[in-house]
């Protein structure tokens, strides 16, 4: 495991597009995750973001978010599929192979697990003839689906092919999740990790979560969990996940620092979990010092 | 909202009964209409409103669309001709397309003009349409939008009963499990085991029709092709025949060139033409396939 495995996010970083993609680079990420936003709201528009992504040499590790699109019914649905049609387009169009799909915080979503799976069924076949994978991922305040046990069993009852989970440390920690839940998870189905941490012990009110999730991320090994992050990823090591690893830290004050400051923290973040884990696929260094020395 | 038991669904959902045609887009369709006549397939009727030419063969239509805007959203036909739509004989064309767009298809924009039949239709791979066509036993979709071509037998018969045998799709690499789900969901479309083969292109995944009467070949890019240009499409129509040899020495004789060389040399089990135009392929097939 190392650098490679991991990327930034484009939530964390403050400033122009260019200049968020420029500060991952400069820190050493080949990766960068990005957000619909990064798109639409680019002065010039979704095709110079777009260019501007190409231009900068890192690969996409996905987009994000498609919200509250499973368990619907009647118009609501029929907006919804809109809304998915269109998200398709633009992850299509930037490039990226994976949308990134959170379970329904809806008050109006239905929360049977055959109707979520059909839903999701349909949102898989619509991505098929673009190229796109969709990680479905448990949002701790998610109506029906919170954990990603859930998930997994609505991606399974699903049953297709481009159709995955995507887990997200901060969820996992914030529903105290058992960890020993992932060994009946096919690692050949998840499709992303998100990791970030937070400074709080215990999140256990959903404003909490909510407000949490979207304000004060920490990397890991900035925060209280992070022995329980550091097993997370040793434990999809060792279950033969070999996909990325995708740093979401929303948090106020990196995006009021300048970019380069964040993507350092990001750059420590992926040495503190390195260190923590094996280090499989590092090359041998050959030019250790001692190495020298004794010779 | 209405209840819904899950009950399985039945093993051919749309009624889907064979191909109804299969249609080219070119801006150049009298070099293509020449290679398919060399193919045995003759010219029999035009369009009321647009450049678009219909071919037969035997059970086969093959319509040659030319016209700017010839497949709707899509783009201008090129010179290089491009296989651009199955059109697919089902129970009910239009609950075909509902149940369809239900499962998470793509709807095609229509394009039909005034006192022109509306063909429903959906996105396949790449550029590629899917339509659906009920109507091909009492009464024919070509009777209404085509004028027949004065002087010409309208059902020119087959040469050597060539016929419909299937059409090759490519694919990205690892996305063969992301169509069979699509064509599974969708069509009723099965697997066909590994090691059961058809043709002299031993690679790939084939998919059979609910109705037994046709198949898709999916093709991944073959190990070591990062060089290659490869994006999903469809890229050649397979045509089968009871007696390949006898077919591949018909077609010869009228001028089609075989390749003759490597693993894809003509045999009893089948035969691939040269790149014609830059891009059009047939592929023979040893078939009994009744259409």
């Amino acid at each position: 495991m190392n650098l490679e495995n991991f990327g930034m996010d484009t939530i964390t970083l403050a400033g122009p597009l260019e200049a968020r993609l420029r500060a991952a680079r400069a820190a050493g990420f080949t990766q960068i995750m990005l957000s619909a936003r990064d798109l639409v709201e680019h002065p010039g528009g979704e095709a110079a973001a777009v260019a501007a992504v190409r231009e900068s040499g890192l690969r996409v590790t996905g987009f994000q978010v498609l919200r509250d699109f499973e368990g619907l019914s009647g118009h609501l649905h029929a907006y919804k599929l809109d809304i998915a049609k269109a998200m398709l387009g633009l992850c299509h169009d930037l490039g990226s192979k994976l949308l990134l799909a959170c379970s329904s915080s809806s008050a109006h979503a239905g929360g049977d697990p055959a109707l979520l799976a059909r839903d999701l069924s349909k949102l898989a076949t619509l991505a098929v003839p673009l190229g796109v994978r969709v990680a479905y991922e448990a949002l701790s305040w998610g109506k029906h689906v919170n954990e990603f046990t859930q998930a997994w069993d609505v991606v399974m009852r699903a049953d297709r092919a481009n159709l995955g989970l995507a887990l997200d440390s901060f969820h996992m920690l914030a529903t105290k999740t058992a960890l020993d839940e992932l060994d009946l998870v096919d690692p050949e189905k998840i499709f992303l990790v998100q990791l970030a941490d937070f400074m709080w012990q215990e999140l256990p009110s959903r404003e909490e979560r909510i407000n949490t999730a979207r304000h004060f991320r920490v990397f890991p090994g900035e925060g209280v969990h992070g022995e329980e992050v550091a097993e997370l990823v040793r434990r999809l090591d060792r279950m033969g996940y070999r996909g990325d690893y995708s740093f979401e830290v929303f948090n106020d004050d990196y995006t009021q620092l300048p970019a380069p400051i964040a993507a350092g923290r990001a750059r420590q973040a992926v040495k503190w979990l390195t260190d923590r884990v094996s280090r499989r696929s590092l090359p041998v260094r050959k030019d250790r010092p001692w190495a020298q020395r004794s010779g | 909202m209405t209840n819904r038991e899950s009950n399985p669904e039945p093993t051919n959902p749309l009624g889907i009964d064979g191909i109804e045609f299969i249609e080219y887009a070119t801006s150049q369709p009298q070099a293509l209409g020449s290679v398919l006549q060399s193919m045995g397939f003759v010219p029999v009727a035009r369009h009321r409103s647009r450049e678009v030419m219909l071919y037969r063969q035997g059970p086969m239509n093959l319509i040659v669309n030319a016209h700017p805007d010839a497949l709707p959203g899509m783009r201008a036909p090129t010179a290089t001709p491009e296989l651009k739509a199955i059109a697919l004989r089902v129970r009910d064309a239009g609950f075909a397309w509902r149940r369809s767009l239900d499962l998470g298809a793509w709807e095609m924009p229509t394009r039909a003009s005034a006192m022109e039949l509306n063909i429903p239709g959906i996105h396949g791979a790449g550029d590629s349409l899917f339509y659906f066509v009920d109507r091909y036993e009492d009464f024919s979709i070509y009777d209404v939008d085509f004028v027949p071509l004065p002087g010409t037998a309208q059902r020119p018969p087959a040469i050597a009963g060539m016929h419909y045998f299937g059409v090759v799709q490519a694919i990205l690499e690892e996305r063969t499990h992301d169509w069979l789900d699509f064509y599974g969901s969708l069509f009723g479309f099965s697997v066909l085991p590994q090691g059961k083969k058809y043709g002299v292109l031993p690679k790939g995944t084939l998919l059979e029709s609910p109705c037994h009467k046709f198949y898709l070949q999916l093709i991944e890019p073959p190990p070591g092709a990062e060089d290659i240009q490869w994006d999903e499409a469809l890229v050649r129509v397979g045509l089968g025949a009871p007696d390949v040899k006898a077919a591949t020495k018909a077609l010869a004789e009228r001028g089609v060139v075989f390749i003759d060389r490597g693993s894809v040399q003509p045999s009893e089990k089948g035969a691939l033409t040269q790149v014609y135009l830059g891009g059009v392929t047939f592929e023979l097939v040893k078939s009994q396939l009744q259409p």
